[in-house]
């Protein structure tokens, strides 16, 4: 075959593709456009975002970020939801592997039972139960509180990392805590300082997600929280859409600042994050 | 002897640590969790957040009836309508982009990964940005303006036609990257052969995505499926955000979560008039509601599971 018949056979496969490549773009538009006017008008004051919807701002000025942090009072909520996530995770972590490691390693007799009452937890519509939830926290004084929120993220957490980390505990050879028990090792020692560094990837899966999770929600601060001082980003951001109606550079920035713990753990994690969801949906 | 010895003492030791270390889980599980759940206060009549007496299943009937029959009837249409809207939408629409990408192969990951990104934003930040977008005298309003699709201002979510609709839509943007994924890692599972094979006897891209990738999805579907469920009628965030807690225009946007929401705190923030009965009682509902569906959904997929 002549090169240019394979030429001549090339450019009309390239044309068959053109629209398949053209819907992808499209839709890639889509996402990205609406990010990209979230970002440029962050910096543009709300009378520039009228005149000029899609170009780049006249000056990079930090003005709504500044304005968003103090006189919004975006920082204080920031710093909640820091210590609400950074609180969740950590407790999520240790008292389901703490769970996971004699539940996957043991021969209990009620392994099965106990995994079974963790895991039916996974897809409970928790929300359902605000209201009694609403009067437990209020007896014992966790209304207001970022504990609170914190007990109650892990509380709904906990099936799915439990569930992650037996997953990857039970395919451990179970030579390794032998050898270490022969050794005179504790239990916790075996634990945490053989069983848990060996599943790495369970405790970043678990780390990634319930970090999403409990940034992103809404739902409890909205019944828990009523003082200011101790409300979430997401919260905030639910007040300031209403408050700030006719400041929109401001609400873009307040927007963009809350997207941004998240955006960089993507950018840093994103292949993770992938693969994650594709093997088991465990999201949301 | 004393190996036997051993062992015994070496498994009592183990069910001793097994309790010490399930403990702290279960402990924070139950009580959180599994013991608000148990919704039996639905059973009963309430003042304000106080339980009063047994009222067998008149809460329930209540809930049926005027005034609450209009509301709940109303919310309920609005999540099927969300749900079947998901479907098509965005795990219809996630079809076809996970098919693309699948027969490309090449930047993949990138469009992957651009196409997630909102799923990991909170839906709070994603319906305030398109509450800002939609507005009148916003982006979307100049754009259509501009390009000559639409006059005057733009009022899609003030619009009980049209602003349910949107909200769906929305809905879908924010989550499309899930099924992307979900059936991306249902199609690189399928032995390669099988479509090397269908493309030698000839069939297309559209025949061999509906006859040989299709069938062979059905537990990527049936995730998918039953995950849209759920999410669907827990839909909260965005109505709240982008029309408020009694889901306006006039509830055209109300969902069960919304109605729910206002029966058991009230209508705005904190204040407004209470039915904790009644909030109980839809709550109940809506928990047989979603257990049952979600468990005759895995069934239902789990017997049209091909296997190869």
């Amino acid at each position: 075959m002549s090169a240019t018949s394979l030429q001549a056979l090339a450019i009309p496969q390239k044309l068959a593709r053109l629209p398949g490549w053209t819907i992808l773009l499209v839709w890639t538009a889509a996402v990205l456009l609406p990010l990209y006017i979230l970002a440029v008008s962050c910096f543009k004051t709300t009378a520039e975002i009228y005149d000029n919807r899609l170009g780049l701002p006249q000056s990079w000025a930090l003005d709504n970020f500044v304005r968003a942090w103090t006189r919004a009072d975006l920082g204080h909520n920031f710093i909640n939801s820091l210590i609400v996530t950074g609180g969740a995770v950590v407790l999520t972590i240790v008292v389901s592997a703490m769970a996971a490691y004699p539940l996957s390693r043991y021969k209990l007799g009620w392994n099965g039972i106990m995994l079974g009452l963790f895991l039916s937890g996974i897809m409970l519509p928790i929300r359902l139960a605000s209201v009694e939830l609403f009067t437990l926290m209020r007896s014992l004084g966790l209304l207001d509180s970022l504990t609170g929120l914190i007990l109650v993220y892990s509380a709904i957490r906990i099936p799915f990392a439990v569930f992650i980390f037996a997953n990857f505990m039970r395919v451990l050879l179970s030579e390794l805590d032998e050898a270490a028990r022969m050794d005179g090792a504790s239990e916790t020692r075996i634990l945490f300082q053989i069983v848990l560094p060996m599943v790495k990837p369970a405790v970043s899966i678990v780390a990634i997600f319930t970090a999403i999770a409990v940034w992103n929600d809404f739902f409890f601060p909205l019944i828990f929280i009523f003082d200011d001082r101790y409300k979430t980003v997401p919260l905030a951001i639910s007040v300031f859409v209403g408050q700030f109606r006719t400041d929109w550079g401001l609400v873009f920035a307040s927007l963009a600042i809350s997207m941004a713990p998240i955006l960089i753990m993507y950018c840093l994690l994103a292949r993770q994050i992938r693969e994650g969801v594709g093997a088991g949906g465990g999201m949301k | 002897m004393t190996k036997l010895r051993r062992t015994t003492s070496l498994q009592r030791t183990q069910q001793r640590m097994a309790v010490l270390f399930i403990l702290p889980a279960l402990a924070v599980y139950g009580l959180f969790v599994l013991y608000p759940l148990s919704l039996w206060g639905s059973f009963f009549t309430w003042k304000g957040l106080r339980m009063q007496e047994f009222a067998g299943l008149a809460n329930f009937s209540r809930l049926f009836v005027f005034p609450s029959g209009a509301r709940l009837y109303g919310a309920l249409w609005h999540n099927i309508a969300w749900f079947f809207g998901i479907m098509v939408l965005q795990n219809g629409l996630g079809l076809l982009f996970a098919w693309l990408l699948f027969l490309r192969g090449r930047g993949a990951a990138f469009f992957q990964s651009v196409f997630f990104f909102p799923a990991v934003l909170s839906p709070v930040i994603v319906g305030a940005l398109w509450r800002l977008l939609l507005a009148p005298g916003g982006i979307v309003e100049w754009a259509l303006n501009g390009l000559g699709l639409h006059q005057g201002s733009l009022t899609v979510l003030g619009n009980s036609h049209t602003a349910l609709g949107m909200l769906i839509a929305i809905d879908a943007w924010n989550w499309m990257g899930l099924p992307v994924l979900i059936y991306t890692a249902g199609l690189r599972q399928i032995s390669p052969q099988v479509f090397e094979a269908a493309k030698l006897d000839g069939a297309g891209n559209a025949r061999m995505l509906y006859a040989i990738a299709l069938p062979l999805l059905m537990p990527a579907l049936g995730t998918l499926t039953t995950l849209s469920f759920i999410n669907t009628f827990n839909q909260f965030d965005i109505v709240y955000v982008m029309q408020g807690v009694q889901g306006n225009p006039s509830y055209a946007t109300d969902t069960l979560v919304t109605y729910f929401y206002r029966l058991a705190f009230g209508a705005e923030g904190a204040v407004g008039i209470t039915d904790i009965g009644l909030a109980l009682a839809l709550g109940t509902m809506l928990f047989l509601i979603l257990s049952i569906g979600t468990l005759l959904m895995l069934r239902f997929f789990d017997k049209r599971t091909v296997e190869l």
